[in-house]
């Protein structure tokens, strides 16, 4: 009876472990959990208009404009 | 880059030589004598106060009622010519404008001729001097008795700009009318 119940209990032990695996193994291929990141598109460049000089104005010329001394003398003219 | 400049300034002054004297017999008096010098309208108004020189005035320029008035630009590649002619009735102004127009569309090459909201008649040549050494524009018009051109010349890639040829020719308009009501 003692051997039986020795049986048993091993029998049970190794069953209960390729259960346990199987799961495991259910799980990873069934359902993922892993995270995957959709890989970034690169957007258009964002375009601001700068001045001739290439910054944001000189003198407080706005954007396609600058700070130059023409026909109306110093003054912001159009690029 | 100096713009060479217009000696005596004035080519209305060469076209009323024959036209103005025509019509001066049959005048009705209206020409206004006395100080022609506070005529000219002086740029500076409508700048930063600087960007001109104003060389003495050119009182009746070839003989005939009037002034010349040059101004310069400070970094000299730009000069701005005004020649008011006051002559003795409004025909006699336009028909010397009429008359110095080949003049005008002469001294500009493949010019191109539009009207201009100022003072009667207002037209305005822009394009190239024949030599190709310059941008050109010249204004007419009259007011009254008056027949003036103001000549904006300046580096073959730096016309003068339409908004500021309007702005001193209507100034120099009400300058003008301000002159004949005086």
């Amino acid at each position: 009876m003692r051997k039986i119940g020795m049986a048993l209990a091993i029998a049970a032990l190794m069953s209960g472990s390729v259960a346990t695996a199987q799961t495991a193994y259910a799980a990873q291929t069934t359902h993922d959990t892993n995270v995957y990141t959709q890989p970034s598109v690169p957007t258009l460049p964002k375009v601001q208009m700068l001045d001739c000089r290439g910054t944001t104005g000189a003198m407080g010329c706005g954007p396609g404009w600058f700070w130059r001394d023409g026909w109306r003398g110093w003054s912001c003219y159009p690029c | 880059m100096k713009i060479p400049t217009r000696a005596g300034g004035s080519l209305i002054a060469a076209a009323v030589m024959t036209i103005g004297v025509t019509v001066a017999g049959f005048g009705s008096a209206a020409a206004q004598p006395g100080d022609y010098g506070t005529l000219p309208v002086d740029p500076n108004l409508i700048t930063d106060s600087l960007a001109y020189n104003a060389a003495p005035p050119t009182f009746n320029p070839n003989g005939q009622p009037g002034v010349t008035a040059v101004y310069t630009h400070r970094d000299g590649s730009r000069q701005i010519t005004s020649t008011i002619l006051v002559l003795p009735d409004a025909q006699a102004a336009t028909a010397t404008l009429s008359g110095a127009q080949p003049q005008v569309t002469g001294m500009v090459a493949n010019g191109k001729t539009e009207p201009a909201a100022v003072g009667t008649g207002g037209t305005t040549v822009s394009g190239m001097s024949p030599d190709g050494s310059k941008s050109v524009t010249v204004l007419t018009f009259t007011q009254g008795n008056a027949a003036t051109t103001i000549e904006f010349d300046g580096l073959p890639k730096d016309p003068a700009p339409v908004d500021l040829v309007l702005e001193l020719g209507r100034k120099q308009d009400t300058a003008i009318r301000d002159w004949q009501a005086a």
